[in-house]
């Protein structure tokens, strides 16, 4: 299913955005879904580049109860659970500037935010020292995709002839774009607008299909 | 004969680490390890990126009402009125000082954040010190030095007993651990750590050590008072 990548819109067609927002905010059959057409990121990227409210709700609406659904499996507490979603949302709109693909996908992002913030709650409401926060034990260059142009697969000696194999053993969206990338040498934008992906999914798969293929080579042990 | 040695957390134990779900105790000394660690930290990425579509279809079965609705639509507002952080704040990093004379050594972030809290060196007995770090009210969180030679007392864990290896290298009835190495130990093990050149390390306790073997045992008492008054202690 081909996703509407509009993060390059954003800046440029901020009108045409608002518009879709205003639409979509006033009347949200199922919130949840991206059919809708805007992306989590071009969302993100609206609230961090330009303050846009709008985007901002959108965001809530599709994040408050997954906020919610977390904080009781952490904390099993209503209370705590709903003043999560406070705490969170709080952070997205505070630290959506520093938010950039680079980052991963605005999903990764704002679970990150939520999980850590969370502890934190956790932490204060049973009077822990601070110490230490969740910043500390999830540093935010952890949960940032490593920056892969072509990243070294092991300094190991592999046989040729097995390589082919171990490639055909990964899923077929993690072998076209391992490909594209260390076969056809394109960079990762020319090669999410080829396989007509977005960025962030782009470079999931191919973190997800490096390490797999470090794992058949046995590098990892 | 024996099982083989892990020296690095579980899969498990990664997954429990990326939901949020260790306390703070278990989740410093994960973390460290990891700092330490290319192959954990690669897996821990990647069991994330599993959590998180998981967490995608979380909460979609839930219904709102619309009292929710309204009540989310104040806050959004209320919160899009707050400043933004326009740069990324980077704490600097304060050099920890670790007390063991002539030793320095460079602590993963996570654990230097922790000890700058400040750290009081105890000799325990026959060449081994703690300093105890408070974390949370689960766990026994301290450094252990062993200097080249001692050994700890046959024990063994109620619970269990997750512990990093900083720096020399210590080894037991099951192996040998060096810098960067972890090791749980629970119920089933009874063990004498011993040190030959020296180690330093970081050890979580959920329950209090049991030593098993000749008078060592007059010391129960003390390892469950120690246990105790580490974990009700109150920011």
């Amino acid at each position: 299913m081909r996703r509407d990548y509009v993060k390059q819109d954003v800046g440029n067609n901020e009108a045409a955005l608002t518009v879709r927002l205003a639409s979509m905010n006033t009347s949200t059959p199922n919130p949840d879904a991206e059919d809708s057409g805007v992306s989590d990121e071009a969302l993100l990227t609206a609230v961090g580049n330009c303050q846009n409210v709008d985007a901002f709700n959108q965001l809530f609406k599709r994040f408050a109860k997954k906020i919610f659904a977390l904080g009781m499996k952490i904390t099993r507490n209503e209370q705590l659970a709903n003043d999560l979603i406070q705490e969170s949302m709080l952070n997205v709109w505070q630290k959506a500037p520093l938010y950039d693909l680079d980052k991963g996908s605005a999903k990764g992002w704002i679970f990150t935010l939520s999980r850590n913030r969370c502890f934190d709650m956790l932490r204060k409401q049973k009077r822990q020292p601070n110490c230490i926060s969740a910043d500390d034990i999830w540093p935010l260059e952890s949960i940032a995709e490593p920056t892969m142009v072509h990243e070294d697969i092991g300094g190991q000696q592999v046989e040729l002839s097995l390589i082919e194999g171990y490639f055909d053993q990964l899923s077929d969206p993690q072998r076209a774009v391992i490909e594209q990338i260390y076969i056809k040498d394109r960079t990762h934008e020319e090669a999410a607008a080829h396989l007509q992906i977005p960025l962030g999914t782009l470079k999931s798969r191919l973190r997800l299909g490096v390490t797999k293929l470090r794992n058949l080579i046995g590098v990892n042990e | 004969m024996n099982t083989e040695v892990k020296l690095h957390p579980s899969t498990e134990l990664l997954n429990q680490f990326v939901q949020g779900e260790l306390g703070t105790g278990k989740s410093v000394v994960v973390s460290a390890h990891m700092e330490l660690c290319e192959s954990c930290s690669a897996k821990a990425k990647e069991l994330q990126a599993f959590a998180v579509s998981s967490w995608v279809d979380l909460g979609s079965a839930l219904q709102s009402d619309q009292s929710s609705e309204a009540d989310h639509s104040n806050m959004a507002s209320g919160i899009a009125k707050s400043p933004q952080i326009k740069s990324e704040q980077v704490e600097a990093l304060v050099e920890v000082d670790i007390g063991i004379p002539n030793h320095s050594i460079k602590l993963p972030k996570v654990l230097a954040k922790a000890a700058s809290q400040g750290l009081k060196w105890k000799k325990v007995a026959g060449g081994i010190s703690e300093a105890n770090l408070f974390l949370d009210n689960e766990t026994l969180c301290e450094f252990i030095y062993m200097a080249p030679g001692c050994k700890i007392p046959v024990h063994t864990h109620q619970g269990s007993e997750s512990t990093l290896v900083l720096d020399g290298s210590f080894e037991d009835e099951l192996g040998e651990y060096k810098a960067s190495d972890f090791i749980i130990r629970d119920a089933q093990h009874n063990h004498q750590p011993r040190s030959e050149e020296g180690c330093l390390c970081f050890a979580v306790l959920d329950s209090p050590l049991r030593f098993t073997e000749g008078f060592a045992k007059l010391m129960n008492p003390v390892n469950r008072y120690k246990f105790k008054k580490a974990t009700s202690r109150v920011a």
